[in-house]
């Protein structure tokens, strides 16, 4: 009697231990993240982590889903992808997220084997890797915008519109490196296809600072167009610097992470004309519903900042596809899984996301749109020179 | 000093854990190993696993540079070797493991022999140079001979199998890892204890008087660099199974410090040290990570200067441990245990 009494009474203990949890699970979803918020990458993914986790709240300020509260965890992964596998079995074992974001494209390779066949979690990361973006080997995992490729063809789409009376060269200039070559050999083939000459391709080190004989190279070759790939701000500043010093008209493009308004500032007088991809609307735009939303929430969540960064964007948006699949799995009427939301991504056709992005439409779990920014010294502001432009 | 541990045979004087004391903690450290994964959770298995990993590498580059003294910055590209051998041959060729991960540290120890070659006629900060061009050179060629190491993409290598079984855990790695990791620790034990391993340690404290008492300096040196880089291949191996890809920003020069790192603050020449100085250099930021998250839960705006101040406290306290102890953590594990031997007898 004596131990069905205390038997009884551990079952009860128990069961008050557990059912908040148990009862939790059901209207809270749970978004990890393993965001670089220090080494190399610190730069960006501060502003990831913040975007991502202001979008998170807004949502729950509104209550976009009715009924589910986000809840957002997060832990740095210092950019190294022993620490980001760590990190990511760190937060599932704690937290069992349903949603995970990650640092890097090595992160999502290496966790890929046990994302597919383990922990099977919607998955986004601060990576454009045309790689990452294969249903068959990576059915969990969606870039949050284009892919690198993607962004190679926006920019050749508009050269290709932009042309004069011959046929444009162009040159690619990109770092030794995943970041640097990943969208090159589709680059090459979809110049072929719009008709333009790639008249050079320039291999540096990342972040290499001497230029002169890269320089020399585009001097011969005088493309009318030279792409950047795989760099933030160096060498991009000193090669516009150096080909102005030579009299050059060549005209200089850059995809996402050398699309900031930092490079504005750095390059003062001589940014004029540089231009580039960006896959979101940038933070100052006038006209965007969803723009002035993220600069409503900001003004009151945090007054005393007066500009955020694009990676900031980059996080908002990705925090907006959480967002969106977990309202589709909902009106569906079906369980907050992994797989439910994964599988919803494809149902995901010219969404409006309010101005951050054009229409977007997953095909191959990517939403292949952006749009041409040009750089305006005087105003330090990049401001649109196409319309949203859709890959092919 | 240990009294009344007297040697009455040869088998006894040659044993290599030598007081019951040894044996007893021995015994419970290796059950506590494989009852480990039971316990743990993912997070801690993984944890222990990049340890093992790193250990047997860092122990190769113990062998070169505490047993031999000679410096080498190239450790990293060396695990890379063994790394893309094992991966290419299991996954081009479809090998199993128990073929190409000893495969990857035969490739390896090649590339270790031509590295070392130059050994015999620069040391020290020059050798440290040479052995950086070599860093370079392999992390070159893993970047850009895409036909064989599928260039900056990598190789994605299939689970270790073997008669059907799949090693696709964590679980189920850590026993392979642990298994060879504690084989080639206790090798290594011996190893030192042998001709070969008493020509290092001579070679290390004065080479020209070596080569008097009869050291071929050339065939030893030449040897530890290939000892070393074998270790360093076996990790790679390992690693690749471990991870299951296998890309060139695995074996940056970066590592290579890494290693350097864990071999000086676990103890130059210490084999036990190895293991001191990877359970530093890996646990202890995960452990002030998860300190910040304390921190974290009183202090919540200051995550931007907490997360970089980690790095910093990390830097420090290497520092302060290598100026309080510049014989690593092995020696300071060694006055601990002094002290307690005597304890409390001893004023």
């Amino acid at each position: 009697m004596k131990h069905s009494i205390r038997r009884l009474a551990l079952v009860f203990a128990v069961s008050l231990g557990l059912s908040p949890a148990a009862r939790a699970a059901d209207d809270v979803v749970t978004v990890g993240a393993c965001q670089p918020i220090t080494g190399r990458f610190a730069f960006a993914g501060v502003a990831i982590n913040a975007g991502l986790q202001d979008y998170l709240n807004y949502a729950n300020e509104k209550g976009l889903v009715p009924g589910k509260k986000f809840n957002y965890v997060y832990e740095d992964s210092g950019y190294d992808t022993d620490r980001a596998v760590a990190c990511f079995k760190q937060i599932m074992a704690k937290h069992s997220p349903v949603i995970m974001y990650g640092e890097s494209t090595g992160l999502g390779k290496a966790i890929a084997p046990e994302l597919n066949s383990r922990y099977k979690v919607l998955y986004a990361s601060a990576s454009f890797s045309s790689e990452l973006a294969d249903p068959k080997s990576h059915p969990f995992s969606f870039i949050s915008g284009p892919t690198y490729s993607d962004m190679f063809s926006v920019l050749l789409e508009y050269i290709a519109r932009n042309k004069g009376a011959t046929r444009p060269k162009v040159a690619f200039f990109y770092s030794d490196t995943e970041f640097g070559k990943d969208p090159i050999p589709y680059a090459r083939k979809r110049a072929a296809e719009l008709g333009i000459d790639v008249v050079a391709e320039i291999v540096t080190k990342a972040g290499a600072v001497d230029v002169t004989s890269e320089v020399l190279q585009l001097k011969k070759t005088n493309p009318d167009y030279v792409i950047f790939q795989g760099y933030i701000f160096s060498p991009i500043i000193e090669v516009i610097r150096a080909t102005k010093d030579f009299g050059l008209k060549t005209r200089f493009m850059g995809t996402f992470w050398s699309m900031d308004k930092g490079i504005i500032d750095k390059l003062g007088q001589d940014a004029d004309g540089y231009m580039g991809v960006m896959p979101y609307a940038y933070y100052y735009e006038d006209g965007a519903p969803g723009i002035a939303a993220m600069q409503a929430y900001n003004k009151k969540a945090h007054p005393d900042v007066k500009y955020q960064p694009n990676s900031y964007i980059q996080g908002w948006f990705t925090g907006m596809v959480y967002v969106e699949a977990v309202k589709r799995v909902v009106a569906a009427g079906k369980p907050v899984t992994g797989e439910n939301l994964a599988a919803v991504l494809d149902t995901i056709k010219d969404w409006d996301t309010g101005g951050v992005t054009g229409k977007v439409t997953f095909v191959n779990h990517k939403a292949g749109v952006g749009r041409v920014y040009k750089a305006n010294a005087a105003k330090g502001v990049f401001e649109p020179a196409s319309d949203w432009i859709y890959a092919k | 000093m240990l009294i009344g541990n007297y040697k009455e045979t040869y088998a006894s004087d040659e044993a290599l854990f030598r007081t019951p004391a040894t044996r007893a903690w021995m015994g419970v450290a290796a059950a506590a190993a494989v009852l480990f994964p039971f316990v743990a959770g993912d997070y801690l298995l993984y944890l222990a696993n990049l340890v093992a990993v790193l250990a047997l590498g860092a122990l190769g580059l113990n062998i070169l540079i505490g047993f031999t003294g000679q410096i080498s910055l190239g450790h990293a590209a060396f695990m890379g070797v063994g790394a893309y051998g094992t991966a290419v041959l299991a996954s081009r060729f479809g090998l199993p493991f128990w073929i190409s991960i000893p495969a990857g540290g035969a490739l390896a120890t090649g590339a270790g022999m031509v590295v070392g070659a130059p050994s015999l006629r620069i040391k020290g900060l020059y050798l440290a140079i040479a052995t950086l061009s070599a860093q370079v050179i392999f992390e070159w060629v893993f970047t850009n001979w895409t036909s064989v190491t599928g260039g900056i993409r990598g190789l994605n290598v299939a689970p270790a199998s073997i008669a059907g079984f799949r090693l696709d855990t964590d679980e189920r790695m850590y026993f392979l890892i642990l298994s060879v990791t504690v084989v080639h620790f206790l090798l290594a034990s011996n190893l030192r204890r042998s001709r070969w391993g008493r020509a290092f340690v001579a070679v290390r404290d004065r080479d020209v008087a070596a080569e008097i008492v009869g050291v071929n300096l050339f065939r030893t040196k030449i040897l530890a660099f290939m000892v070393s880089s074998y270790y360093a291949g076996i990790a790679g191996g390992l690693w690749v199974y471990f991870t299951k890809v296998v890309t060139p920003e695995n074996f940056q020069l970066s590592l290579s410090i890494q290693f350097l790192a864990i071999v000086i603050v676990g103890g130059l020449g210490s084999i036990k040290g190895t293991v001191y100085g990877t359970i530093f250099m890996t646990l202890v930021p995960e452990m002030l990570k998860a300190g910040t998250g304390v921190a974290r839960a009183f202090w919540p705006d200051a995550q931007s200067y907490l997360f970089p101040l980690r790095d910093v406290v990390f830097g420090l306290l290497i520092v302060v441990f290598l100026i309080f102890e510049p014989h690593g953590l092995a020696e300071i594990w060694n006055r601990i245990k002094r002290f307690f031997s005597l304890w409390p007898f001893k004023k």
